[in-house]
């Protein structure tokens, strides 16, 4: 055991004192993350409102519901997004297009008949959707039931009766950023990992320090185990880092559970053994690097990093499903941001499977002794 | 060790190769590039799995699994063109790998024994090619090994660096260590060793102490007249073996057995009188040469 945690110290210190490793592994994944978050902004997410009128005649909207949201866009309090009459799941659409946008997640459903009930003097009742916990929901609450009791006094029939319904639904009201953080974490233990392992097993091979390594009591498990241990320690720092960062600069707030720590445990071994494989076929340390620099750029941009795979042609999101960073990125976002217990179990054992696969494969392919 | 062979594939690096090292002293396999001494050392440290023959080093068989965990706690081990971790100090890479053993020697110790006391926390990647070579020295050292194995130490240093290396064999020796040295200096063979194995083609073509190589194939002596040129030639009493002109104007003559005298008492009298004269032993690279029909230099880095 002491012999690994010397392994790990020398690496740490190496990844300390040089420079260029630290810009990769710390500052530019902040860079990136002031980058994007310039570009794609933060939003403001007050006075967005989704709607979806259901109530049609002839493919149109009927005239009293069409009246209703005038006169809720009348208000010029909101910013009203129209959801198209025939999705049959109004609130899973609207967090995925509010997150894109950095909206907010408040969705206001005329129901069919609506009119039909008013002309008939029955209860008419509208629901809205939002989150008990969104900041804005008290006064948005208050200003489309003030709208909806004006709307209903202004009809020529004063006994109607309007009402609004209102559903509680959990969102998160994430952003782009929100999004981006978990990308750039996965992103960062991608390159961490493949190049550590590159560099840690071709680099040290050409110098022979593993020759050396081989001629002492050291065994290759330990040696693989001190290199495992350093790309925790990597990652532990990177990701507080990077989430203290998102956190005091965004404000995102990310949570850590157990998926959390099972998918950077994951990564932890899955990347290096994949800079292992690498660095195994490609004997050279020039060629490996080239070989890890062809394998991680794409996946960067393929596995859902800077943009959500959904949004990517069926080719590439097919060529996404096989792509291992997928599954950490995936499982990130549903453990740290979208908290989704179910989806984070499901990536955190895929991820596991596939550390386990390329971890082992690495560990055997690599020759410890001479041929 | 005996009988000791390797293949890789079609080709043979070691072709059934025996010999012996006794304890305290220094050993040098001598050879050219491609020779089979890397080969060799590494089937000892156990890296490389022999395909024939059987191997010992202190007494535990090469070929035993049990057996080699016993041999790596009890050697020290210099690979070829070895470096150490680039961005760790001298001290914490003596430490580093000392922390592989279950016992490792005090590191300033080890410094002050390879003399890079004042470079002890210097970064091993600003250090130049001689003293990046002694951190080797000192890493191989780590354990207090009974027998150390060094690995062309001196390949690719300048005279001055290798004269800093030979050094601290020289210590080694004078603490009783048992070193295995390979290089393809013929001058740092001679220097260094008690006993020196000579290897061609990874086949031993002679073994033996300095003193005893050259005797048997040294050939002759030679006596050299400084900067005597073409004119000096006639000087020169007739009968004597085939003087030659080499640098230009020495003169080099082949000595046979009481030919000296002859020569010394016939040019007393001459203007070749005034020059430098000097008889040269031969060296092992005349030993290497007439062994084989060529120069190791020849062949060199
Ligand atoms: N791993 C290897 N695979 C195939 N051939 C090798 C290998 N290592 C060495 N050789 C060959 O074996 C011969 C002896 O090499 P080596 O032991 O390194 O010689 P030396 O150390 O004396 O220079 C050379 O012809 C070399 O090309
Ligand atoms: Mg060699």
């Amino acid at each position: 055991m002491s012999r690994v945690y010397t392994i790990v110290k020398g690496h740490v210190k190496t990844w300390f004192r040089s420079k260029s490793t630290i810009f990769w592994t710390l500052a530019f994944p902040i860079l990136l993350i002031v980058l994007f978050g310039a570009i794609f902004g933060t939003g403001n997410t007050r006075f967005d409102l989704y709607v979806q009128n259901q109530d049609l005649t002839a493919n149109a909207p009927t005239p009293s519901s069409q009246g209703y949201v005038a006169a809720l866009n009348h208000t010029g309090a909101f910013n009203i997004q129209t959801v198209p009459a025939e999705m049959s799941n109004p609130v899973s659409y609207v967090r995925d297009d509010a997150q894109l946008h950095n909206r907010g997640q408040r969705l206001l459903v005329i129901p069919v008949g609506f009119q039909n009930n008013l002309t008939n003097r029955k209860p008419a009742d509208i629901q809205l959707y939002m989150d008990q916990s969104d900041q804005a929901s008290p006064s948005l609450a208050g200003v489309i039931t003030a709208v909806t009791s004006s709307y209903a006094a202004s009809l020529s029939n004063s006994t109607v009766s309007l009402s609004v319904q209102q559903v509680p639904i959990v969102t998160h009201n994430t952003r782009y950023i929100d999004f981006f953080i978990p990308g750039v974490i996965g992103m960062t233990l991608l390159t961490s990992g493949v190049f550590g392992a590159v560099n840690t097993n071709g680099r040290y091979r050409e110098l022979k320090i593993i020759k050396k390594l081989a001629t002492t009591p050291l065994s290759k498990i330990e040696w693989i185990l001190g290199m495992v241990g350093y790309q925790m320690f990597l990652a532990a720092i990177s990701i507080t880092v990077i989430l203290l960062f998102g956190r005091f600069v965004f404000g995102v707030t990310a949570t850590i559970d157990i998926y959390t720590i099972g998918l950077v445990v994951a990564a932890a071994l899955l990347f290096p053994g994949i800079g292992m494989v690498l660095a195994n076929f490609v004997k050279d340390a020039d060629g490996a690097e080239a070989a890890a620099n062809a394998i991680t750029f794409p996946m960067m941009f393929l596995a859902g990093t800077f943009w959500p795979t959904e949004t990517m042609p069926t080719v590439l999101k097919v060529i996404a499903n096989y792509l291992p960073l997928t599954y950490i990125n995936n499982g990130l976002r549903d453990a740290m941001i979208y908290l989704e217990p179910a989806q984070a179990l499901t990536n955190t054992i895929i991820a596991l499977g596939l550390a386990g696969f390329f971890i082992i494969l690495g560990s055997v392919l690599m020759s410890w002794k001479e041929e | 060790m005996n009988n000791l062979s390797k293949k890789y594939g079609d080709t043979v690096a070691v072709n059934g190769i025996s010999f012996g090292l006794s304890k305290g002293e220094v050993f040098a396999f001598l050879g050219p590039n491609g020779a089979g001494k890397t080969t060799t050392v590494e089937i000892l440290e156990c890296l490389r799995a022999p395909t024939g023959g059987q191997a010992k080093v202190l007494d535990y068989d090469v070929s035993k699994r049990s057996d080699q965990s016993e041999i790596r706690k009890r050697i020290g081990v210099l690979p070829q063109d070895f470096n150490a971790i680039d961005r760790l100090t001298v001290r914490e890479n003596i430490d580093y790998f000392g922390a592989m053993y279950d016992h490792q020697l005090d590191s300033d110790q080890l410094i002050e024994l390879v003399d890079l006391k004042d470079k002890r926390d210097e970064q091993f990647k600003t250090l130049s090619g001689g003293l990046k070579q002694r951190v080797g020295l000192a890493v191989a050292l780590v354990n207090d090994p009974a027998l150390v194995f060094l690995d062309e130490p001196t390949t690719g240093l300048d005279p001055r660096a290798r004269r800093d290396v030979w050094y601290v064999i020289e210590r080694l020796k004078k603490q009783g260590k048992t070193v295995f040295l390979t290089t393809h200096y013929m001058d740092e063979a001679e220097y260094l060793a008690d006993t020196v194995s000579i290897i061609d083609h990874g086949q031993i073509i002679a073994s033996g102490t300095p003193n005893e190589l050259i005797d048997a194939h040294g050939g002759k002596k030679t006596l050299v007249i400084r900067e005597a040129g073409e004119d000096g030639l006639k000087f020169l009493p007739p009968g004597i073996s085939r003087p030659q002109l080499k640098n230009e104007d020495d003169i080099y003559i082949p000595l046979n057995n009481g030919e000296l005298t002859t020569i010394l008492i016939a040019i007393g009298q001459t203007p070749l009188a005034n020059k430098e004269i000097e008889v040269r032993r031969p060296t092992l690279d005349d030993v290497f040469l007439n062994l084989t029909g060529r120069r190791v230099s020849e062949e060199g880095e």
